[in-house]
Formats: structure tokens, sequence, C-alpha cells
């Protein structure tokens, strides 16, 4: 026990001792986190347009336009900045808006008597999505304007004759809101079809909302076990180069105590590596931190099946180049299938099912249920005895190759 | 105590060790003198339970190394020939570690791990990672890794490959003290001056076979008291041959081929110039002439028909 002791402790003590590869394991996965994170939209600010209106009329239905984007989620997309003409020029040529909308004077009249009028929109040609966004909807509003002028032109017009505060109380306000109530009751049955809604029938899991930043997190966290893990096991080719393993070897101590302190060293580097990564994600993805520790015990008891199986990988090549390459050659596609790349969710109905037959996925998707709330933390608990039975059965194979390759 | 008898060792078709026997006693260094190749390091890994041994018996201390490993090993510390550190644990940590391997804790532990690293001259650099450290005290922290659960035998696996002459003086005197305080030690070298220094018995191996064995002074009574003359150059060895014969002198071709002539002969420095004329008669011609006592090198060249180095 005491020199199963001393293992550890000499693995964690070595580790420690090289801080860049230690920093390594976590820096690689946590950017690719990041970028993965970025490129979905998942971190900082959400593209905003900018429309710089020039209301030259300043009149109530001239005033209608710039309305049309300050409502619902048009109003976080698109910001809408009041502005004379000529310094709205001067900012969209230096590029700093993304649409300029001119109306001339005189459109509110032109528009109430039907006579053809024209605004000017001037776009920013290096933005792509904005001043079209922009675009689309001032051309959906002012159709809608135009069928609004044809059932109730005459009222429109009344209305903005009225010249003050005292005429929207008085008698005549009282006539031309009946009239449009009178209007809007005939053609309601035009206007106002009968609702037609989709009803949204997809099961909605139980627990809380599934965003994608949540469904990549565990691939992320797998990622950085299976880098560590691939650290620890190509330390069997130090130990056998260096001619360390073959003092082991040699020493009265069972092959088993050699390999339990491989196991256990592994499983607290792991928690080590894990660590970091689960509290900087929890804080960044938002989930809450009473499932920390279930989920560093998950990481720790079923992250060594990743370093068991590069371990059996490491031992069973013939050289410690071989091994290397045959290392990376299985840990990027696994890494892949296994949905550390993409979430299961993304990928084709006919690869999903492949991660649960590979190692990382064996492990990523468990815990992903556990971030999602499909699960508590028994079904982790339930998860974990498959796990630790194929690490167990990789370790003696592993153990099993090395007493045939080095004592025979 | 080790005992080797008719040990053999085959990796598939070949041999690498072909029925050695020997018996390496308390309180004496055993040397087991060879080229590289010749089976040394083999042997070393049968004897430790590195290796399985194909045929034959090792018996360590009285137990069997395949069938009491566990109580064999026990007793034996280990030197290999690389260098079996961990280049990123301090030599301390090193020493702490091989200590537990074999038992060692606590105080005891402690104070063995100091007494060595006085012993191997490193005290002051205990703290210090190996890998900053030059190959002779990389060598001198390999050596007491082995030392340091004080072993009643000491397997010593080339342990000066690539060491600087001081650290060569420390590692020599280190075996000593380990013989005075009565360890079996089995040294393998492939130099010849360390074996003659070290060894108070010897078994010269080569090609997985031991070609001669015994103390120092019985070897060099199979050489004789002839000395060693050396030619090398381009020799026609058929008139060669016939011209040194026709010198009617005590001497014995060891080595006769188109590049190599030697030779033992008694008084060799006085019967130099006569050999030297025998053979430029023959049209030879020599490059250069190496003239040389009887010891370990020439009983293998005897023996052998080549040199120990090669």
């Amino acid at each position: 026990m005491h020199f199963l002791w001393a293992s550890i402790r000499k693995e964690l003590k070595r580790r420690f001792n090289d801080p860049w590869a230690l920093f390594m394991w976590l820096a690689i996965p946590a950017t690719f986190g990041l970028l993965m994170s970025t490129v979905m939209g998942g971190g900082g600010p959400r593209i905003r347009a900018l429309l710089l209106v020039s209301d030259l009329d300043d009149s109530f239905i001239s005033q209608t336009l710039p309305a049309a984007f300050s409502g619902g989620q048009l109003a976080d997309m698109v910001e809408v900045r009041e502005i004379g003409e000529i310094e709205g020029k001067a900012l969209m040529e230096e590029g700093g808006a993304s649409a300029h909308l001119v109306i001339p004077e005189g459109f509110g009249d032109d528009y109430l008597n039907r006579r053809p009028v024209d605004i000017s929109l001037s776009v920013n040609p290096a933005q792509r999505i904005s001043p079209r966004l922009v675009r689309d909807v001032l051309e959906s509003f002012l159709d809608l304007g135009n069928y609004l002028h044809l059932v109730l032109g005459d009222e429109l017009k009344a209305i903005t004759a009225l010249d003050d505060a005292d005429d929207l109380l008085s008698e005549v306000t009282a006539l031309i809101s009946a009239d449009i109530s009178r209007k809007i009751t005939k053609v309601g049955p035009f206007l106002f079809p009968p609702k037609i809604e989709i009803v949204d029938r997809t099961p909605v899991p139980e627990g809380r909302p599934v965003s994608d930043l949540l469904l990549m997190f565990p691939g992320v966290l797998i990622m950085a076990v299976f880098f560590a893990g691939n650290g620890m096991a190509s330390n069997y080719w130090t130990e056998r180069e260096k001619g360390t393993l073959g003092r082991w070897l040699v020493s009265p101590n069972h092959m088993g105590i050699f390999w339990a302190g491989q196991f256990v060293s592994a499983m607290l580097l792991l928690g080590l590596v894990a660590l970091p990564i689960l509290i900087g994600g929890f804080f960044y993805v938002g989930i809450p931190f009473e499932m920390l520790i279930p989920s560093l015990l998950w990481l720790m008891l079923a992250g060594p099946l990743l370093f068991a199986f590069l371990m059996l990988v490491q031992v069973s090549a013939a050289t410690s180049n071989s091994a290397d390459v045959i290392a990376t050659l299985l840990m990027f596609p696994l890494l892949m299938v296994g949905g550390s790349f993409f979430p299961t969710e993304a990928m084709p109905e006919w690869l999903a099912p492949v991660a649960d037959f590979t190692p990382n996925g064996r492990i990523l998707e468990p815990l992903k249920q556990y971030f999602i709330g499909t699960f508590g933390a028994s079904g982790l608990l339930e998860a974990l005895a498959p796990v630790l039975a194929a690490t167990i059965v990789l370790i003696v194979l592993a153990w099993l190759v090395v007493r045939r390759r080095l004592t025979n | 105590m080790i005992e080797v008898k008719d040990l053999q060792k085959s990796y598939g078709e070949l041999l690498a060790v072909k029925g050695v026997s020997f018996t390496a006693r308390k309180g004496s260094v055993f040397g087991l003198l060879g080229p590289n190749g010749a089976g040394k390091s083999t042997v070393i890994s049968c004897i430790c339970g590195l290796l399985k041994p194909t045929a034959g018996t090792v018996t360590v201390n009285g137990f069997d190394i395949v069938g009491e490993a566990k109580k064999a090993k026990r007793s034996l510390g280990v030197v290999p020939q690389e260098l079996a550190i961990y280049e990123d644990f301090s030599a301390r940590d090193n020493l702490a570690y091989w200590g537990a391997a074999y038992g060692l804790k606590g105080r005891e532990l402690k104070s063995r791990v100091a007494y060595v690293l006085e012993r191997i001259g490193l005290q002051d650099r205990a703290g210090e990672l190996p890998k900053n450290y030059s190959g002779g005290l990389k060598r001198r922290l390999n050596f007491g890794c082995g030392l340091v659960h004080e072993p009643e035998i000491l397997l010593l696996d080339e342990p000066t490959v690539g060491v600087d002459p001081q650290s060569r003086e420390r590692l020599f005197n280190l075996v000593k003290e380990e013989r005075d305080k009565g360890t079996c030690v089995l040294y393998t070298t492939h130099y010849m001056e360390e074996a003659e220094n070290l060894c108070d018995e010897l078994a010269i191996i080569d090609h997985g076979k031991i070609i001669a064995a015994g103390t120092l002074k019985d070897l060099r009574a199979q050489v004789g008291e002839s000395d060693i003359i050396q030619l090398s150059g381009t020799f026609d060895p058929i008139a060669v041959e016939a011209a040194i014969l026709g010198l009617a002198i005590d001497s014995e071709i060891l080595v006769l081929s188109a590049g190599t002539l030697v030779l033992a002969i008694e008084e060799a420095a006085a019967q130099l110039p006569a050999v030297l004329q025998a053979v430029s008669s023959t049209e030879a011609e020599i490059r250069e002439t190496r003239l040389s006592e009887p010891n370990l090198e020439s009983l293998f060249l005897k023996l052998t028909g080549s040199e120990l180095r090669a």
C-alpha cells in the first residue's frame, strides 16, 4: 500500500514538474470550445443593424415608418437613430451604419392624396445581412400602408387634418373613430381571417432549455480528458525507453501495483484537468453548480476508460513513434464520431448511434443527458458500471501485453 | 550468492545465451567480460528475473528466480545499462521512490536516501531534476537507485558507459566498498581495464558462451608469459606465416589475416626488429605496430582471434 501511494505521488509530482504539458491538455479543448461557441453565436455581442432616419417631413404618417422597427424582436435587431440628412450621409460614408432612410418633405401629404412618392434608402455595401433586413421590413411596411390607405384613406386624411389636441377630443374625432370602426367591422372578415396558428407538438424534454452550447460543452470536456489520457498513456513508452519500467519489473512488487498506481494517478489527473473546464463551462453555459461534484466524479471515474483504451494502444504498438501515430489516427475520428466536435444531435440519423460504441461517446452521452436534465446523478451512477467494467478489461489486456512483451 | 547453471535464452531461432554456468560469491566482485552483443545483458536480465530463461536455472540467495521470484528479487539491487531514472523527478525523490519499491519507509527510508546521496556525491544537488545533470551525475544517480535498499546482491550492467573519469573513479570506489561490506557484486563490462581493476573472479563471454573463467591469476596463466605484437597493414597470410616460422623463435600466431597479424611472443621488445624485417621481406605494407604485455585482452585474442573492443 505504501508503494502504491509512492507510485501515485511519483506520477502526480512528475506531472506538476511539467506544467506546460498540463496547460496544453487544458488549452487545446478550451480554445476549441471557445472557437466553436463563438462560431455558433454563443458568446460575444450579437450583430445589430443601425438604421439612420432623416425625417424631413416630420408628419404623423412619416413618423410611423421608423416605428415599424420598434416592436418585438425587430427592436433587438435594429437600432433606429434619428439624424439630420447631411450627418446621416456622412456617417454612411464612414461605414458607421447599416442603412440610411431619408423621408422627403411632403411625404405624408403625397401618401394621403395618393400621389406617387419616393423615399430614399441607402445601404452599407460592406454589410450583408443587416441592410437587407431593413429593406425587407420597410417594403412590407409600405405594402401594409398601401392597403390601409385603400380602406381607410379618408379617415387617415381627416385625422392628419386635425390641428391640435383639443380636436382629438372633439365630436369630429368621435365621428372619424365611429367611421373607422364601421369600416373595419365591414371588411373585418377579409382583414382578420380565422386565426391559423402552428402549434408545436414536439415533445419538450424535461429540465432546462437545450442550447447549442449546452450540447457542445460535454464534448469539450471529453476532449480534454481524451488528450490528458493520451498524455498519461504515452508515459508507458517514456518508462520503457528510459528503463524505469524494466527497473520496476525487477523489483519484488506485483505488476498490479504498477497498474493500480497508473490508474489512480490517471483518475486524479483527469479530475485536475477537468475541474477548471467544468467551472469555466458552468459559468459560461449556465449549468447549476450543484451539478459540479457529480460531473467531476463522473469524469474521474469514467474518464480512465479513455486512459485504459489509449494505454492498450500504446503497449500494443511496436515503437513509441508508431504508438503516437496510431493513437492520433484513432483519437480524431473517435472525437468526431463520439460527439466531441459536433453533438450527436447535429449528426445524420445513421451516424448518431455510432457514438454509443466509441469509448468517448460512452462517457460523453450520459454526462450530456445529466446536464440537460434527462436524468439525475443516479442516472450517472447507473451508466458507470459498464464503463468501469470496460476499463478494467482494457487495463488487464494492457497488462498482459506488457508482460508478454517484456518478460518472455 | 548467485548460481547460474546451464543457462540458455533464445529469441525464436536465435540462441543468445548457450549454456552459461558460473557462481558469484558473497563479498566478491564477479566480472562478466565480453564484447558488445556477447550476451552479457541477456544473462543479467535472466538473473534479475526480467527475462525468463529458455533452459537452465538461476538461483539468487538460494531462491529460484523463476519459481520464487519475489523472494529472490528482494535481495537484488540492479543497476541497468540504461539510465533508469526519472529525469523529471528530483534525485532525492528518485532514491525515495526506488527505496519504497523495496519496502523501505519512514525514517529508515529517509536515512538511507541521505546516506546514498552522500555516497554518490549528490547531496548538494539532491533537490534538482536529473534532466539538468551531466551524464556522469546521472550515472551516479542510476547507481544509487540500485543501492538504496542495501541489497545483498548487486547486478551492475556496464555501469560506467559514457562516464567521465572522475565519476568512473567514484563508481569504482563504490563497487569496492560494497564488496568489502560483504555484498555479492556481478559486474558486466567490455572494458578489460575495469575487469582487471575490480574483479576477483571473471568469466569471459563471447557469442553467448563462456570461453574462459577463473580468478585473474588463473586467466593470466592461460595467456602465459608471452607479450603481444600486433601489426596492422596489408599482408599475404601464407607468405607472412612462412616468414614468421622461418625466424625460429618461440612465438605463436594468434591472428593472421590480410589486414592483421597478432603474435604471442616472449621478450617481444627484443624480437620486434626481427619480426618486422621478416614480415617486410614478404612485401607486406605495415601501417601500425603495437606491443603489449600479457593481459585479458591478449587472452581474448588468443581464444577468439578477435579484439575485445570489436
